[in-house]
């Protein structure tokens, strides 16, 4: 499988008041193949915002290499040439929208990287489309009288502008309803279809990501544990609340039912573990 | 009446009530009717913009209504001198830990709240302790709010709302930003809080948080659209989808199971599937 | 450069002696000192400076952050000091071309400099060593009488306080605005200085939208907990002069009369 991106034996500590260090990351190591949906995961402090700023090419990590194809992108790679290829969409759209009007801010990204007229409106309207805004009715207008699930779609369409081939996003689904949530991951999906994307999503919440990703790492406080299946996660022998978090309601029945023994093609699918629950019944009452 | 009177002191009554907000093209509530009482956990649901927060914030008197009334715990919110006095019996924990703070201490965070009343050093102290002890962190007092974690932060907005010695507390998607060890540590709190009398009106998006509630009331487009237990509410996927709110996995299941056939009670959580299962 | 040098403003978690002090004192100290040391100069004045030196090392505040804080005024302090220099007749020392340095010239341009440096250090100590919610309490219980006159004090020293606990999140905010518009492509390292001055449009906008949010969001859940400005407050613990306040106001006191006499 040719990674894309790979990280390795990252390390990252900052200094604290008084010459002391805390170290934010250690020595994690995660690699990214192109297509994947990526789940990091964690609790609150655990790490995983700052790891997603060293994948993103905005912090340099204190030891440990990260590869983007074959450069080593912090040594001596074109730093801006690989923030060019990887996306990062904060949690909240305030922490990024300034601009006059919703086009402008969109084409901020391709117009910092030298695209101009035809080619710069094209990359603004695929983007606006890929995430469901509509630039005929919101285009002209300043992005903070929007609406506040526009406003996250235009920060997305700012970020996917750019066309990265890594897209992250940190806890991109923290305030939204379940609509809003919905939306946001058929965006992800689209977006992964039409560019080949591999999308990493920085998350405290399991749930958000659930069907959808394909691998997940979760991270405790700075140290990784991959799981490279969702039935991996599913296992008796994790104890995912000892890694502060918590399976999705989903995983949960799932992860009781494996347990039992009976076998589930697909745990994520509900008609699957309604039939393996029926079958199970039946079969425990003809005893 | 006297009884009636002295009842309405426990209770948040919201009369009719309509609120635009300036600037708006719509109405955020449009006529509600409802009553909250004391020693209750409320679960408040709908979908973004349905217009929970503005309820909320009507019935601690942050909005005045625009038309209607909200009687909370006796006070009519409509007047000035009605909404100064209402956050002194019910009051509110926001969605955002760190625009909340203003000390530089967690005790004199706590201490805000009675030092705007006026009280006494020796009341406020006794408040104080006291409000650190029912919320657990006690061992808290002389760290730095900033400091401290999103969910350590959020206990201690709610250690300065009780202070008030309230007899509701709002919490405006006080779990939202929070992981779920902090959410958790915050229901249980709130549990605690209903089993004390006091009123809790939790707005969530959460369903398994609405699932503990005593009373689940969702609202769309300003509006009441349903009313009632956890059970009569939550447990149709497709009502709920209806509502704008995302099913609990196991009502989901619960349905699949209907479709093949099988009568499954209504339940809301993986332990009563699996009794379901193993019975 | 962003953002982690500016300590004016920001309130040090540590414990000195200095912490402790009634604010009402302290503010009294800080503005008569700031008065003083720009009115009288001289030898008087360093060795008005020494002593106040002398006073934060032996309260044990930590220096390295107040040395911090001149590093955002050091042009200035920089400008003072050569304007004097240059432009001060007396006798002439050395010259270069049209510019000559003169003694009197030297003299003034250490006192000028050294007077902006000690203001610098004396806020720095003030906002230090004094949270902003005392500092407005101390504000506001000296600034009383104005209002009888009509002035609303307590507005104004809740604003104050409010800006004081501003300035830090604002800091942490910016940092995080200038890295998610360096992931869009924008360049804080570039050495065009016009593009560099261009690019902080993307990070203001966002910073001072999030600051007025946040405001409006603080004041929403101060109301919630009752503050109506204009009601009197009561505090947990009242500010009060003890016995370490005496012995530092009377040394002040003293060292003050020191000044203006010699």
């Amino acid at each position: 499988m040719a990674l894309r991106l790979k990280l390795e034996e990252i390390s990252y500590s900052y200094p604290l008041p008084g010459r002391q260090e805390a170290a934010a990351l250690d020595e994690v190591s995660i690699e990214v193949a192109p297509g994947d949906i990526f789940c990091v995961a964690g609790a609150n402090g655990s790490g995983k915002s700052t790891l997603a700023q060293v994948c993103a090419g905005l912090l340099a990590p204190t030891s440990g290499r990260v590869l983007y194809g074959e450069e080593s992108v912090y040594e001596r790679g074109d730093l801006r040439g690989f923030r060019r290829k990887t996306g990062l969409l904060f949690q909240s759209p305030e922490d990024q929208l300034f601009a006059d009007s919703v086009r402008k801010d969109i084409a901020f990204g391709p117009r910092n990287h030298g695209l101009r007229g035809e080619q710069l409106t094209e990359a603004v309207e695929k983007a606006a489309e890929l995430v469901g805004l509509s630039l005929e009715k919101l285009g002209d207008r300043s992005p903070f009288s929007l609406s506040e699930g526009e406003k996250r779609r235009a920060a997305l369409a700012g970020v996917l502008a750019l066309r990265p081939e890594v897209l992250l996003l940190d806890e991109p689904f923290i305030g939204l309803d379940y609509e809003g949530r919905e939306h946001l991951k058929k965006a992800l999906s689209r977006y992964r279809e039409d560019a080949g994307a591999s999308i990493i999503v920085v998350t405290h919440e399991l749930s958000d990501i659930w069907p959808l990703a394909t691998r997940f790492t979760i991270i405790d406080v700075g140290k990784v544990r991959r799981f490279e299946e969702r039935a991996d996660l599913l296992s008796g022998d994790v104890d995912i609340n000892a890694l502060g978090m918590k399976l999705p309601q989903w995983g949960i029945l799932a992860r009781e039912l494996l347990a039992s023994g009976i076998s589930l093609e697909d745990p994520a699918d509900p008609r699957v573990l309604a039939k393996a629950i029926a079958a199970h019944r039946e079969a425990n009452r003809g005893r | 009446m006297a009884g009636a009177a002295e009842r309405s002191k426990l209770q948040i009554l919201v009369e009719e009530l309509r609120f635009e907000y300036p600037g708006a093209s719509a109405e955020a509530l449009s006529g509600i009717d409802l009553e909250f009482q004391q020693g209750m956990l409320y679960a408040l649901l709908g979908r973004n913009g349905s217009g929970k927060s503005t309820l909320a914030r009507c019935m601690n008197g942050v909005l005045a209504p625009g038309s209607g009334r909200v009687m909370a715990c006796g006070l009519d919110t409509s007047c000035e001198a009605g909404r100064r006095a209402v956050p002194a019996t019910v009051s509110m924990v926001f969605q955002n830990p760190d625009t909340q703070m203003v000390a530089s201490t967690v005790e004199e965070e706590v201490a805000f709240g009675p030092e705007n009343l006026g009280l006494e050093p020796d009341v406020i102290r006794r408040r104080v302790d006291d409000a650190l002890g029912l919320v657990g962190i006690s061992d808290l007092a002389r760290r730095q709010p900033l400091r401290l974690s999103q969910g350590q932060k959020q206990l201690v907005a709610i250690a300065g709302a009780l202070a008030m010695e309230p007899t509701f507390l709002l919490s405006d998607e006080s779990t939202s930003m929070l992981d779920y060890s902090a959410r958790t540590r915050v229901l249980e709190l709130f549990e605690k809080l209903r089993g004390m009398g006091i009123g809790v009106v939790h707005v969530t998006h959460f369903l398994e948080e609405a699932a503990l509630a005593d009373e689940v009331i969702v609202l769309d487009a300003g509006t009441v659209i349903a009313r009632g237990t956890p059970a009569g509410i939550l447990t149709d996927p497709s009502r709920v989808r209806s509502m704008g709110l995302d099913p609990l996995a196991v009502t989901v299941v619960a349905y699949e199971l209907g479709k093949l056939g099988h009568s499954v009670p209504e339940i809301l959580d993986v332990k009563e599937l699996l009794a379901w299962l193993y019975a | 450069m962003v953002g982690k040098d500016i300590t004016i403003g920001q309130f040090l978690a540590v414990d000195t002696a200095l912490h402790k002090i009634d604010p009402r004192l302290k503010l009294i100290a800080a503005v008569a000192s700031i008065v003083l040391v720009f009115v009288y100069g001289g030898w008087a004045l360093l060795a008005y400076a020494l002593f106040l030196f002398a006073v934060l090392i032996v309260v044990r505040l930590p220096m390295l952050p107040v040395l911090k804080s001149l590093r955002t005024v050091w042009v200035i302090v920089v400008i003072t000091f050569l304007l004097q220099v240059f432009l001060t007749p007396g006798e002439v020392l050395w010259h270069w071309g049209f510019l000559s340095v003169t003694d009197t010239g030297l003299f003034n341009g250490v006192v000028f400099s050294g007077r902006v440096v000690l203001l610098v250090v004396l806020l720095a100590a003030l906002t230090m060593t004094t949270p902003p919610l005392k500092l407005a309490d101390g504000l506001e219980a000296l600034l009383h009488p104005l209002e009888h006159l009509k002035v609303p004090i307590s507005r104004i020293t809740t604003v104050v306080s409010i800006t004081l606990m501003f300035i830090p999140k604002m800091l942490d905010q910016s940092s995080k605005l200038v890295r998610a518009q360096m992931a869009r492509g924008a360049d804080f390292e570039s050495a065009n200085v016009l593009r560099r001055v261009r690019d902080i449009v993307p990070v203001l906008v966002p910073l001072f939208v999030k600051v007025f949010h946040d405001a409006d969001e603080l004041a929403v859940a101060m109301d919630a907990r009752s503050y109506n400005s204009g009601t009197v407050r009561t505090r947990l613990y009242p500010m009060k002069i003890g016995a370490l306040e005496t012995l530092l106001v009377t040394a002040f006191i003293l060292a003050s009369i020191a000044l203006v006499f010699i």
